[in-house]
């Protein structure tokens, strides 16, 4: 059976603190734009950690979001693409084909979610910081949109080793930059066709909802709410 | 043929091929034969030990070939080597458990710095210029050994003064005996932050001088007193991992979480319940919850060394009625008895201090409160509880023995950043200006080796042999001994070796026990210390004492509280672009200061956010754009730490402002200790907003400032 790689995001567990976001950099070949151009709007985080405010002091509480791609399997991004750049993948990946995009930016406007990010320059990595580039992840060069994938490369590792040894994907196999720097366990990636992996089981939680759902846009990524306890 | 001479002679063709091919050098490229043996494209995992904390978590670091830029024997050409592509955490390690915190996941930018000390420099300019000249290594050592035999010749060695950064690592142990046997002074553990009020806690109530592990995946209620559990305090990732069990690792049994501080950490964010008190008060809210305990028989008094520590515990505490504690704390009666009654309902439940509730001029009085509380609760050396790490390494800082450094003819900096974090009152940049002379191991010109007169750069982490035996974050022990990861990027040394060679090179030579660092990497920490005897708390810390802030509350009105970010901690990680360009998690700003104000004080004061605000202590001012944060107390500023450095690489120098520059030297009476929570200030709206704000939140926007001319 094909794969169908989904996210579950436990907000009771998540404390806010940005390790994923940092690890996504690190993995993603992801550039910094500079104080100018984050001044600008231009800041690129395929992984955000939003947080929301609710009450006045003293009775304050917080609550964090990290939010990514949502890999949407109704994607407004994908049908507004002259180019087919966004496109579906047999594993229900929202990819990006990087050589096809030209630019337009409508997939990000179609996007409710706020996840893809435009490329106004040609990233630098001024030398030697050139030499942590993940060979594994093409660095977009300027007019290109781009957003998380997955880590589609380190699903792709995964796949291509198991074949090797002739044996099925197993839970666990694949993880995510951000799942795998992440201390409190809170994000979880996998396999929703296979109804044992722990990614199926935390998205079938009655804690668990999908961001904006009622758009339809039937994501892939799950967030089981925080629990209260006063 | 073998493989090896095979690429041999090819890489000499092919070099004698270039070289023939192009008249000018500039466009020659040598390409050197790699000594090690590489599969392009196959990644490996080699282990290592992560610098940013001092929490010691061991990483695999993902290693994979590429093309190196590199000088060999005066000529530059490139060689292939395998080379650091990502940190991840260590699954075995019971530290990091395979998560990595923000400034781990970052450190590898350290090793890939465009900025880096890449050999050994000389000053050249004006002490703080950072004008160095460029020399070689066996000179610069020539020079600190000449140094050092010229000050024994004159039997001045106690003039002699090392300064380091807290860690947990066989290096402390190298500099120190290298500083005895040398007859100097023993080092100066600079940590203006750091937890040695709670250490000495520990030693009055426990007999452990040393930070405790906290059991927090078996706890099921943890009230924390300014401790920054999961952001910034003490074992970041461990205590998060335990934080993420407690919360939903049992089936039908979720942990609460309590915070008591005066302004939301990233701890105070995820806190079921978050109880603000008046800063200085974080103590008498503990004892005011062990009243009620004792008071309402809900637990068996407790007699031991931690209750025999606080004054008037025997005679159940009757300073400390709820209605007293309300008066004091601003923490409602009701609320104080309903959170009793719930800590011993919710056993097994666990108290911790730390951070800001620590450092007042009556820190070790909370310090000594919550361990109290924790012993009435049964919470120590139990499941749930806290647990003291057999051989955890705990260094003693002290921030005020930084004015011996006055008196010092030859200092000797590793990895400290005391012109930074010191508070401008205590001098230290004036110190560093008229020291004879100056030496630093540091990879970078940051603010304190600008002033040095040699920098003699050492390998980074992954260049080099790492240990850790962390202080806590286990229950058992953990030590972890790594080799380097990758061949040195540049003409660097380790610092060990440095030093195992210039005792080796005195007129009368030092004899240390290791011969190499590999040799000290690997040889055994010092094993566990027996308990110490009970020892009596000094001066009044047993009895609440009102808090003193410096600054007249007339005129200074508000408390100042500085405070770590999750990006920077001490201000150690601000020269890393990732984490300059990290969204603060509370705020989401980058690549700024801030002044965090109640909106109730904004309003009264008119300040909007972003506008620039004039921040004013008895020692100085500073000026910062506003954040308007909910989550602060109305008569508290808060400020991040990490940013205002002078100099610290092209992303950091001259950006934003550093609240420790303006702190008093305020003191914990009974410790010693920088009591950075007990400045008072007043701040005024200076300016209208500029744009020194950077928010990633809100300026998601396609033209965010349409119109303006940049």
């Amino acid at each position: 059976m094909a794969h169908r790689w989904g996210m579950a995001v436990d907000l009771d567990k998540c404390t806010g603190c940005g390790a994923c976001v940092t690890a996504c950099h690190a993995e993603n070949n992801i550039p910094i734009v500079g104080p100018a151009e984050a001044a600008r709007g231009r800041a690129m985080h395929w992984l955000r950690v939003e947080r929301y405010f609710e009450g006045e002091f003293p009775d304050v509480r917080v609550k964090f979001r990290p939010v990514m791609c949502q890999h949407c399997d109704a994607a407004p991004c994908e049908p507004v693409c002259p180019t087919y750049a966004s496109h579906h993948t047999d594993e229900g990946l929202n990819a990006q084909v990087y050589n096809r995009c030209i630019g337009t930016r409508y997939c990000a406007n179609a996007c409710p979610y706020n996840v893809r990010f435009f490329d106004f320059f040609n990233p630098q990595w001024p030398k030697p910081l050139h030499l942590q580039l993940n060979p594994d992840v093409s660095v977009r060069e300027v007019g290109v949109m781009e957003k998380c994938t997955f880590c589609v490369q380190r699903i792709n590792a995964a796949e291509i080793a198991a074949k090797a040894e002739k044996r099925e994907l197993k839970d666990g196999d694949v993880q995510t930059a951000c799942a795998q720097a992440c201390a409190a366990r809170a994000i979880v990636f996998g396999d929703l066709n296979d109804p044992e992996s722990e990614v199926a089981r935390l998205s079938r939680s009655p804690r668990a909802g999908h961001l904006l759902e009622d758009l339809g846009t039937l994501p892939k990524v799950a967030y089981l709410e925080r629990q209260t306890q006063v | 043929m073998e493989r090896r001479d095979f690429i041999k002679l090819t890489a000499i063709s092919s070099a004698s091929a270039t070289l023939a091919s192009c008249g000018n050098p500039e466009h020659q490229l040598i390409r050197f034969v790699p000594d090690e043996d590489l599969a392009p494209g196959i990644a490996e995992f080699k282990p290592s030990v992560c610098p940013a904390c001092a929490a010691g978590c061991a990483v695999n670091v993902r290693v994979m070939q590429a093309d190196v830029d590199t000088v060999r024997n005066g000529q530059s050409g490139v060689v292939t080597m395998s080379v650091a592509k990502k940190l991840e955490g260590q699954p075995k390690d019971p530290i990091s458990q395979g998560g990595l915190c923000a400034r781990g996941q970052a450190s590898i930018q350290i090793t890939y710095h465009p900025d880096r000390v890449t050999q050994p420099l000389k000053r050249k300019g004006n002490r703080g210029s950072g004008d160095f000249t460029p020399v070689s290594w066996d000179e610069a050592i020539g020079e600190l050994v000449g140094k050092l035999d010229t000050i024994a010749a004159a039997g001045d060695q106690k003039s002699i003064a090392f300064v380091t950064r807290p860690r947990r690592s066989r290096r402390a142990a190298l500099i120190a005996e290298f500083a005895s046997k040398l007859g100097a002074p023993a080092p100066i553990v600079f940590d203006p932050m750091g937890d040695e009020v709670v250490r000495r806690a520990n030693a009055i109530s426990f007999g452990h001088e040393q930070l405790a592990t906290i059991d927090l995946a078996r706890s099921r209620f943890v009230i924390s007193f300014g401790a920054d559990l999961l952001g910034t305090w003490n074992s970041p990732v461990a205590q998060s991992a335990g934080y993420g069990a407690m919360r939903q690792g049992h089936p039908q049994q979720r942990g609460k979480l309590a915070v008591v501080e005066s302004r939301m950490s990233i701890t105070g964010a995820n806190a079921d319940e978050w109880v603000p008190v008046k800063p200085g008060t974080e103590g008498v809210l503990a004892l005011g919850l062990a009243h009620v305990i004792v008071a309402n028989k809900l637990r068996p008094s407790s007699s031991g060394r931690a209750a025999a520590a606080i004054e008037g515990w025997s005679g159940g505490l009757a300073d400390y009625a709820p209605a007293r504690v309300e008066q004091i704390t601003g923490v409602a009666a009701k609320r104080i008895e309903r959170l009793a009654r719930e800590l011993v309902d919710f056993r097994p439940a666990v108290a911790v201090a730390g951070g800001p509730a620590v450092a007042h001029s009556n820190g070790l009085f909370h310090a000594l409160a919550v361990n109290a509380l924790n012993d009435l609760l049964g919470a120590v050396e139990q499941p749930g509880g806290v647990f003291f790490t057999p051989g955890g390494q705990s260094p003693v800082a002290n921030a005020q023995s930084l004015q011996s450094l006055s008196a010092a003819k030859l200092v000797v900096i590793d990895e400290a950043n005391p012109v930074y974090g010191a508070p401008v009152a205590l001098k230290v940049r004036e110190t560093f200006e008229k020291a004879p002379f100056i030496v630093s191991f540091g990879s970078f010109v940051d603010d304190t080796s600008a002033y040095a007169d040699l920098i003699l750069p050492d390998h980074t982490f992954l260049e080099s042999w790492v240990d850790t035996t962390p202080e806590s974050g286990s229950i058992e022990t953990v030590t972890t001994v790594a080799g380097p990861v990758m061949k040195p990027l540049h003409q660097t040394r380790a610092t060990a070796d440095v030093l195992i060679e210039v005792a080796g090179r005195l007129k009368s030579p030092i004899a240390l026990p290791w011969k190499t660092a590999e040799e000290l990497a690997k040889s055994p920490a010092p094993g566990p210390q027996p308990p110490q005897a009970a020892r009596p708390p000094e001066g009044t810390a047993g009895r609440y004492s009102e808090p003193q802030f410096a600054g007249d509350a007339a005129q200074f009105p508000f408390h100042f509280l500085p405070f770590k970010t999750p990006q920077f901690g001490d201000g150690s990680t601000a020269h890393l672009p990732w984490l300059q360009e990290m969204p603060d998690p509370l705020t989401s700003a980058m690549w700024s200061s801030w002044v965090e104000i109640n909106p109730a004080t904004a309003e009264r004061l008119q300040i909007a956010q972003g506008d620039l605000v004039d921040i004013t202590s008895p020692h100085g001012t500073l000026r910062a754009p506003a954040m308007i944060f909910p989550a602060i107390a109305p008569d508290v500023i808060a400020m991040p730490v990490g940013q205002g450095h002078v100099t610290f690489t092209q992303y950091a120098s001259g950006r934003g402002v550093n609240p420790m520059a303006i702190l008093a030297p305020a003191t914990e009476a009974a410790t010693g200790a920088l009591a950075w929570a007990a400045t008072r200030v007043k701040i005024a709206r200076a300016a209208a907003a500029d744009r020194s704000l950077i928010m990633f939140a809100g300026e998601m926007r396609e033209h965010p400032h349409e119109g303006e001319i940049r």
